[in-house]
């Protein structure tokens, strides 16, 4: 079962002697990895796209896709508020549909296509209509709640690209935002809206499909 | 006269685009869990299972051995490592307990941390908590306040007297004679619940080796200098005991130690000097040890060789909780310093909801001696607070018990007034301060004013209008103390908020519906909150405590002509960068572009003990932004007018152009005269941080006034066949004076009502009767969504102090102050033809149903 000698911890010998014999070293993804397997956990291979880029990563096969988003790809504007899959905070796109990457295994996303926050600004920096929109009505406060928001927002707009309030307020009831009262998301929802109706946006961006960022590859 | 107001740009009172937009809407925040670097290990907790037990023994042999464990430190071993916690105030009759962040002898609540396991994952970290083994005494659980005060023999204390840590009364005026004079006193019990502050991102740190040589601690704070001091002074047990010797000889450390006594001492000396007052010596009668662990703790501070250097980017929310510096926090830095490692904790949201921070579990109740008339006479006030297991730190239910003492009269006129308080302790999470902390002051006093209203037969506003100090019925204080002038308009917004609900109409569409079977009703809530309240207001709270209420704050400009704020503040969703840049652009004549907001970091912004907190951001904060940057302002001036050759009252600053007035074509920028005064001064070589101009500002705030006031109102509509509450209208009338920016309060009034409103009808922290948790998910803990929030419609009044030229008024906590009132007693009207009387703050659909008498 365990194919690594498992070190001994500093703190394993005596409760009188904490201190002791502490040997830093670096904990690297080929430690973590050993030690997962040590543990009788499978490392497995993942790959799928994110916001166009092409993904390849060796994990802890009980990575989540949460996870492996924000540290393996490096992509920490997808954010986890609640690992339970209640506050939304974690929505990513996963092939165009909304999802909660906190209650996805990484590998069951395998060859998908994913679209992050990140991936709607547009190349140059510009910022998604629905990005603008949400600045212009002044969406969010702390924002740790808003990649989800985006995510969620971007999804209902590809169905249904004149929501009513009622729509908006019922589609974003899977996000939970703490601070603001939702009156100014739904707000920024609408802004949003107007914009794709009036393509002469501050943007000057009129897409609003996830076909943003994420139309280069192919799925 | 004052060129001052020359250059302004008009920025303040604009609903200008957020700064911090750009980066947070585009995924390029970095919220602490963003932060990770190769070697970063993982921290989690072992919990306890038990609400109340000793521990017998505890094993993590088999958890040290387990894959990818680096290290397990239990309760006894970090003992060794950590001091106590020591209570930064303390107060006449107030027992704060000594408690270490890891328990080694006896858990209080289901969630006291016994153990903490460092792995290479946090996967791996959990793993291995299953394999400690602790063997617990179950002693009785005190699941409530009434267990605390009946029980003969379960005390969470040992060195406390039974379960009230906290007993104390404060009389104003002759309050006997008040009330036996008054023609009648209508008494009421009123229950709150517990609630959760639940900031979106949980707590969280990180803390390594710095490549300097400290402490590099990075985490979700509200208050970085109060980490950096907490740990200081508390992980540095076996540093000090060790660095005897080298302390005597090395000299660098005795230049630190120098360095550092002075400014322990410069910052803390009104703080000291309280601790030499009743409030010590009731803490040392129960405890002789605090004076020894506040000597190691001095020792801590004055012996480290350097303070940790502590960072903060992005906070996601706070709401009071990430005010308080954690047991958990504490556990990671002093692993990390015992480990040399860096070492990540991330609270996930099952603990956040066990021990991240709760409130508002209280029971007030309420004696109004009152004319037949309606006049007020006299309030008698009594407060149970329950305050968990362990105190918060460093603010416990104490201070928030002060705070409502001064606050519960609210915007009325009392002859007399008499309040008691208890804290006391259960076996429950910790009690932190939830935006607005004394809000149930507000809940309960304005519920009495409708039920007083009933008795008396008369209307809610009628006897609101007919007691409430204004134009009409003129006071210079509140009976419990704080002075009073026109900016306390509570009833300005009263008369507003009456005027927009159209009452008769109301009435009468109320009259129809229930006709129809539909019950709607009214209610009104009304308030002022001190943001920041008079100059020495938290003395009135308790005296001493004013050292808490300066804040500090420099600002200068650099070579390239950029302007930086160093601010103590630490912004969590509150925008603090739009509005000093609104602020500081405005004084100077510079577009915003041009400034820097700096803070978060404890190598450049400078010592506070609240950080953000308080409602103290637009007030204090905007304060120091404005009157460091107007000496900014003056420096420019003078040097640009020896470079203009002109007079520097002709100086006009527009756009970023210093000019004479009237020619700014042959204007200079900031970056000239920057140029200009480095080059005066010598410099061989100038730095891009070496400022050209720099001033020091303190700031606690002027003037006589500073309340910020509102009145909240909603029309409810109670679904008797689901015991659905649903708000047709929800309107709030705000006065904080003049707005910097009216998007930013507009959002955190809406905030504050979602907040009140999740209060009242979804949120509950549920114990059961052993004082297990019982809502430790998002799915028992109901946070409402924007299916449940209504529109909420914003009204302001702009009242401004008489001379107060920094004239803003916090508007964080408001929100929340006033929307459970408004809520409970508007669905008492609508249950009026069931005789229903709400005491009860949540009411659950179930609960609706009862009042209905229809289950």
């Amino acid at each position: 079962m365990t194919d690594i000698e498992q070190p001994h911890s500093p703190m394993a010998t005596t409760g009188s002697s904490v201190a002791g014999g502490t040997t830093p070293g670096p904990t690297d993804d080929a430690s973590r990895l050993a030690a997962e397997r040590a543990a009788g956990g499978s490392i497995i291979e993942v790959s799928f796209s994110v916001n166009g880029t092409h993904h390849a990563h060796t994990v802890e096969a009980r990575r989540t896709l949460s996870d492996v988003i924000r540290h393996e790809c490096g992509l920490t504007g997808t954010h986890i508020g609640c690992e339970h899959g209640v506050c939304g905070a974690c929505t990513v796109l996963v092939d165009g549909a909304p999802s909660r990457s906190c209650l996805m295994f990484a590998t069951q996303a395998t060859g998908a296509e994913i679209t992050t926050s990140e991936g709607l600004s547009g190349p140059d920096g510009t910022p998604h209509p629905i990005q603008q929109a949400m600045m212009d009505a002044h969406g969010f406060q702390c924002a740790f709640c808003a990649p989800g928001f985006l995510m969620s927002t971007l999804a209902l707009l590809e169905d249904d690209p004149d929501p009513s309030e009622e729509a908006i307020r019922e589609e974003l009831s899977g996000n939970i935002c703490r601070c603001t009262g939702y009156q100014s998301i739904v707000e920024g929802v609408q802004r949003a809206v107007d914009v794709r109706r009036t393509p002469t946006g501050a943007s000057g961006s009129s897409a609003l499909g996830t076909s943003a960022r994420t139309s280069g590859s192919a799925s | 006269m004052t060129t001052i107001e020359t250059n302004r740009s008009g920025l303040v009172g604009q609903s200008v685009k957020r700064v911090e937009d750009v980066r947070l809407l585009q995924g390029a925040g970095t919220y602490v869990g963003d932060v990770e670097s190769v070697g970063t290990v993982h921290a989690a907790f072992v919990r306890s299972p038990l609400a109340h037990a000793t521990i017998r023994s505890i094993d993590v042999d088999a958890a040290r051995r387990a894959p990818g464990v680096v290290a397990v430190i239990t309760g006894a071993e970090m003992a060794e490592l950590t001091l106590p916690f020591v209570p930064l105030v303390t107060m006449p009759k107030l027992y704060t307990p000594l408690f270490h962040c890891l328990s080694a002898d006896k858990v209080r609540h289901v969630g006291d941390p016994v153990a903490i396991v460092i792995a290479e994952s946090r996967h791996l970290a959990e793993d291995a908590i299953e394999l400690v083994e602790v063997d617990y005494d179950e002693l009785d659980p005190i699941a409530t306040m009434g267990d605390a005060l009946r029980s003969e023999t379960a005390q969470v204390w040992d060195k406390a007297d039974g379960n009230v840590l906290y007993d104390r009364d404060w009389t104003f005026g002759d309050v006997d004679a008040v009330f036996a004079d008054a023609d009648r006193v209508i008494t009421e019990r009123f229950v709150s619940h517990r609630q959760t502050n639940q900031p979106m991102e949980t707590r969280g740190i990180i803390a390594g080796p710095g490549d300097d040589g400290r402490l590099e601690v990075r985490l979700a704070t509200q208050s970085p200098q109060l980490a950096r001091w907490a740990i200081a002074a508390l992980a540095s047990k076996r540093q000090v005991g060790a660095s005897a010797k080298d302390f005597v000889t090395n000299k660098e450390r005795r230049a630190n130690f120098l360095a550092a006594a002075k400014q322990f001492l410069a910052d803390s000396k009104e703080a000291l000097q309280a601790q030499d007052s009743d409030g010590m010596k009731s803490q040392v009668a129960k405890d002789k040890a605090h004076l020894r662990v506040m000597a190691q703790a001095g020792l801590g501070l004055l012996g480290a060789e350097d303070f940790p250097h502590v960072i903060v980017d992005d906070v996601g929310g706070g709401f009071g909780a990430k005010g308080a510096f954690g047991r958990e926090e504490l556990a990671v830095a002093a692993a990390s310093i015992e480990l040399g490692r860096t070492v990540k904790w991330v609270e996930d949201r099952v603990e956040d909801l066990m021990d991240g921070g709760q409130a508002r579990e209280e029971t007030l109740t309420l004696s109004v001696a009152v004319d037949h008339d309606g006049t007020f006479r006299g309030l008698r006030f009594h407060l149970d607070l329950d305050q968990g297991a362990y105190p918060g730190f460093p603010f416990g239910g104490a201070l928030t018990a002060g705070i409502m003492k001064v606050m519960a009269p609210g915007s009325y006129r009392w002859d007399a007034y008499a309040m008691s308080a208890r804290c006391i302790a259960t076996n429950k999470g910790k009690v932190v301060p939830y935006r607005g902390p004394w809000a149930n002051e507000t809940w309960a006093r304005e519920r009495i004013v409708d039920i007083v209203a009933r008795e008396l037969g008369m209307t809610p506003e009628a006897v609101r209008l007919k007691n409430m100090i204004g134009d009409d019925l003129p006071a210079d204080a509140m009976v419990s103390g704080p002075t009073i002038d026109e900016t306390m308009s509570t009833k300005g917004t009263l008369r507003r908020a009456i005027e927009l609900l159209d009452l008769p109409t109301f009435r009468e569409e109320q009259q129809r519906a229930r006709a129809a079977g539909r019950y709607l009703g009214v209610g009104i809530a009304s308030y002022h909150e001190a943001a920041p309240g008079p100059p020495g207001f938290i003395d009135h709270v308790e005296p001493g405590t004013s050292a808490l209420a300066a804040e500090l704050g420099s600002a200068a400009i650099l070579p390239d002509g950029s302007v930086e704020l160093y601010t103590s503040q630490m912004p969590h969703g509150q925008s603090h960068e739009t509005t000093y840049g609104q602020i500081i652009a405005d004084e100077l004549g510079v577009p915003m572009s041009q400034v820097r907001v700096v803070y978060g970091d404890t190598d450049r912004s400078p010592f506070s003990l609240v950080g953000t907190g308080g409602s103290r951001g637009g007030p204090i904060g905007g304060g120091v932004a404005k009157y460091s940057s107007r000496q900014l302002r003056e420096q420019v001036v003078e040097h640009a007018a020896k470079m203009l050759e002109a007079d520097t009252a002709d100086i006009e600053i527009i756009d970023g152009n210093v000019h004479v007035a009237g020619v700014p074509s042959r204007g200079i920028t900031f970056a000239d005269v920057a140029e200009s005064v480095i080059a005066e001064r010598g410099a061989v070589e100038v730095k891009g941080n070496d400022a050209a101009f720099g001033a020091d500002q303190a700031y606690a705030g002027k003037g006589d006034g500073g309340w910020s006031v509102a009145t909240h109102a909603c029309i409810v509509d109670v679904d008797l066949d689901t015991g659905k509450v649903s708000f047709p209208r929800y309107l709030v009338v705000e006065d904080c004076g003049p707005i910097i920016n009216p998007a930013i309060v507009d959002g955190q009034v809406r905030g504050g009502v979602a907040q009140g409103i999740g209060a009242v009808l979804y949120e509950k922290v549920a114990y059961d009767e052993d004082a297990n948790l019982n809502s430790a998910t998002y799915m028992d803990y109901l946070i409402p969504t924007s299916m449940e929030i209504p529109h909420i419609e914003i009204h302001h009044l702009e009242t401004h102090s008489p001379g107060g030229e920094n004239d803003f008024r916090g508007v964080g906590e408001g929100g929340m102050i006033g929307a459970p009132a408004a809520v409970t007693n508007a669905i008492e009207d609508a249950l009026a033809p069931f005789g229903a009387r709400i005491t009860e703050q949540h009411l659950s659909p179930t609960r609706i149903l009862e009042l209905a008498r229809i289950i």
